[in-house]
């Protein structure tokens, strides 16, 4: 006997998605399929035609867990798209916005892992030390980009202005004294994790990984190339699937990816374990890595130095790729700018390379274990959805077409 | 109530003589901002600095006492110091933050504090509010228009503008002039003309020169912490104070000019209502 287990929406992690598992008498998942039923994002239509300034404000709408790296990866596209080259200044407090950011981010996913591996008498040690990271590395953004949430300073060409040095200094003692509560929270993370029953393997996977830098993201990693999209339709092999699924399946080299810090550290550092318990290491161990290099951005910044190039808005219709690793993984957006105006816009976010992946990494273990899986990818499905044609009286896709953007 | 809440009025002075010197009236709002950051309360400033062009004053963040003594003095133009608190907050890495306005401007700052919209974690940072007296405020333009075709000189030329004795003042190298009020009616901006506030009343502090002695200002402490602020510079001689009861011409005219702006604002509010025009108030 075969069985179906739906979890919709699945939980603890943002946006809405849908998790089905068939199962064989053994409750053993032997087909998973993950995908999304966030509603429509649509901002690059929205940008389209408008001044290229317009593109990172909107973008960072696309997502309230995130607004920090779509902002980055859209004014990288921008920046491309137009031949800017920023001043070095700035692409050091870029760069600790990302760090910031991200370590913040990761902090917030053990909010939502928590309750699957902390012990009741340690909640409040270890929610606690989240906090306290989170406070200082918002309070990092806040300083740098001018708004933790909705970044006001990170602008096509650089960053709005530079850090006064009483900041600077100021920052650099505050993440200083923050290093031990990270220590500590990671060691704290990273033992609950290892005494945890997790089955060895799970979430194991042979798709391959997909990371274009340790830290902050490089644009020369991505071939466009090797980029292909499909619709939903074309993977999901159950067609009610493939009519609800919201997502377009991005393949690199005809083939889904992992994209993430276990990714990253793959590629990176070596670090080949692989499956749940893998990834909820890597991530914990770069919040380590995220605030080291934040600190010594601080130390070496020239507070004095230009952090805004001038710059040309016109365009010339260059397609530009702005690559940053996003806290879930590889973010990249591109843009065309031709007579001042956004000609084309695309949003490729790491949850989006993660999607097709997810589901089949629950497959051979029991159904009790899939939530597990999908949470260890930190899932995010606001910025994952893209849009299609929906009848508007029945809520169904028209016409299986799908509205590539 | 002509003064809005307070908790004291006195008129004094700044016993500095280098702010003597460059200050407006009695050096109250330098004295008291340059107070305010050497004890730490503040870490820095928002004052109106001067630009390299003559009377266009800009929003400018003062680290030092040297660059708050350096934006002393009254311009009768904008300068809307509020516009860069969030950069002294964010950037600038500032904490406690001193800034000085005009009522209006006090007003939209208190506005900001009650509902931060745009502005989380950087209202909450004013540590010290200091409200300036105004009876009204001009675009550079109309100075530029007055003082160039109704008094004969230049705005480069004029070393110190003034209001008093009903009476718009320069001084430039050769005289000082006065151009009655009446002349620079209409040159103030629109807005001025249905605001009720002339003393502040919003501030933690508010100053002003009407009331008191030449060199002399007149002094409400309004909130806790602007009293505490306040109390504590006198203590520590930075400021100097006398009873109001003791000065010339005292509390009367102010009280007289603080009612008569709300009476004619109210005027013109009735008036714009009746023609269907909004009104803020
Ligand atoms: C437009 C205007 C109208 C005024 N009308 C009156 C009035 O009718 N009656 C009266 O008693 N007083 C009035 N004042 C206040 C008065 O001119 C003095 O500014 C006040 O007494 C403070 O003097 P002080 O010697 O204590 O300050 P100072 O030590 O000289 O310092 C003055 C401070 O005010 C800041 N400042 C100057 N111009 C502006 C501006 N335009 N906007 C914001 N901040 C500014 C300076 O940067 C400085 O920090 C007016 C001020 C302004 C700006
Ligand atoms: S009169 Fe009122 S509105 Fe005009 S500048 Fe002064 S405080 Fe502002
Ligand atoms: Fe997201």
């Amino acid at each position: 006997m075969s069985d179906k287990i739906v979890i919709s929406p699945t939980s603890r992690q943002e946006g809405h998605a849908e998790l089905v598992m068939e199962i064989d008498d053994e409750g053993i998942v032997t087909k998973g399929r993950y995908f999304s039923i966030t509603p429509v994002r649509g901002l690059e239509k929205m940008v389209t035609g408008k001044a290229p300034e317009t593109a990172p404000v909107l973008c960072q709408r696309i997502c309230g867990v995130c607004p920090v790296p779509h902002t980055m990866a859209s004014v990288e596209a921008m920046d491309d798209s137009l031949d800017i080259e920023i001043p070095k200044a700035a692409a050091l407090l870029r760069e600790l916005t990302i760090a910031s950011s991200n370590l913040n981010s990761h902090a917030i996913h053990h909010f939502l892992v928590a309750p699957d591996f902390v012990p009741e008498d340690l909640f409040k040690t270890a929610v606690d030390s989240v906090g306290t990271i989170r406070k200082n590395a918002q309070y990092v953004v806040d300083m740098v980009a001018g708004e933790g949430i909705h970044p006001s300073d990170i602008r096509i060409g650089g960053m709005a202005r530079n850090l006064s040095e009483l900041a600077r200094k100021k920052l650099y003692t505050r993440l200083k004294a923050l290093v031990p509560v990270v220590d500590n929270h990671v060691e704290l993370m990273t033992n609950l994790i290892l005494e945890k029953d997790i089955p060895e393997g799970l979430g194991a996977i042979t798709a391959p990984v997909f990371a274009s830098d340790v830290i902050y993201g490089k644009r020369e990693f991505f071939d466009l190339d090797r980029f292909t999209e499909i619709v939903p339709e074309l993977w999901y092999d159950d067609p009610e699937i493939g009519k609800r699924a919201c997502t377009t399946v991005p393949l690199y080299d005809g083939l889904n990816v992992e994209t993430g810090p276990r990714a990253r550290l793959d590629k990176f550092q070596g670090y080949k374990e692989k499956g749940v318990v893998a990834q909820h290491l890597a991530r914990a161990r770069e919040m380590k890595t995220y605030l080291s290099r934040a600190i010594a951005i601080l130390d070496e910044l020239d507070t004095a130095a230009n952090t805004l190039a001038d710059f040309d808005p016109r365009g010339t219709n260059k397609l530009g790729i702005g690559v940053v690793e996003a806290p879930r993984g590889t973010d990249i957006h591109m843009a065309q700018v031709k007579d001042g105006k956004t000609a084309f816009y695309s949003a490729l976010v790491p949850t989006t390379w993660n999607i097709p992946t997810m589901g089949p990494a629950t497959e051979g273990f029991h159904h009790e274990w899939g939530p597990h899986v999908i949470r260890a990818y930190d899932p995010c499905l606001s910025c994952a959805t893209h849009v299609m044609v929906v009848d508007d009286e029945d809520g169904s896709v028209v016409k299986n077409e799908m509205v590539r953007i | 109530m002509a003064f809005g809440t307070y908790k004291e009025v006195v008129s004094a002075r700044a016993t500095d003589k280098a702010i003597q010197k460059v200050a407006q009236d009695g050096g109250i709002v330098s004295a008291l901002l340059c107070y305010a950051l050497e004890e730490n309360i503040i870490e820095g400033a928002i004052v109106a600095g001067d630009t390299e062009d003559a009377w266009k004053p800009e929003p400018t963040i003062a680290m030092t006492p040297e660059e708050i003594i350096a934006a002393a003095g009254t311009k009768y133009t904008f300068s809307p110091n509020a516009i860069r608190l969030k950069e002294a907050v964010r950037q600038y890495g500032l904490e406690k933050i001193g800034t000085v306005g005009t009522p209006c401007q006090i007003m939209g700052l208190r506005k900001m504090q009650s509902y931060p919209f745009a502005t989380r974690f950087v209202a909450d940072k004013l540590a010290l509010i200091i409200g300036i007296f105004c009876m009204e405020n001009f675009p550079r333009d109309s100075l530029k228009t007055f003082v160039e075709g109704k008094m004969n000189s230049s705005l480069e030329n004029v070393n110190k503008m003034d209001i008093g004795k009903g009476k718009f003042w320069i001084t430039d190298p050769e005289k000082e002039s006065g151009l009655a009020l009446k002349e620079t009616h209409g040159y103030e901006q629109a807005g001025c003309n249905i605001c009720l506030d002339y003393v502040a009343e919003l501030a933690d502090v508010s100053t002003g020169s009407v009331g008191s002695p030449d060199g002399w200002s007149t002094v409400f402490t309004r909130t806790d912490n602007g009293a505490d602020i306040f109390t504590a510079a006198v203590e520590a001689g930075v400021i100097e104070t006398k009873p109001m009861d003791d000065v010339k011409p005292g509390l009367e005219l102010l009280e007289k000019l603080a009612n008569g702006k709300k009476d004619k604002g109210r005027k013109e509010i009735e008036r714009r209502v009746n023609m269907g025009l909004p009104s803020p108030f």
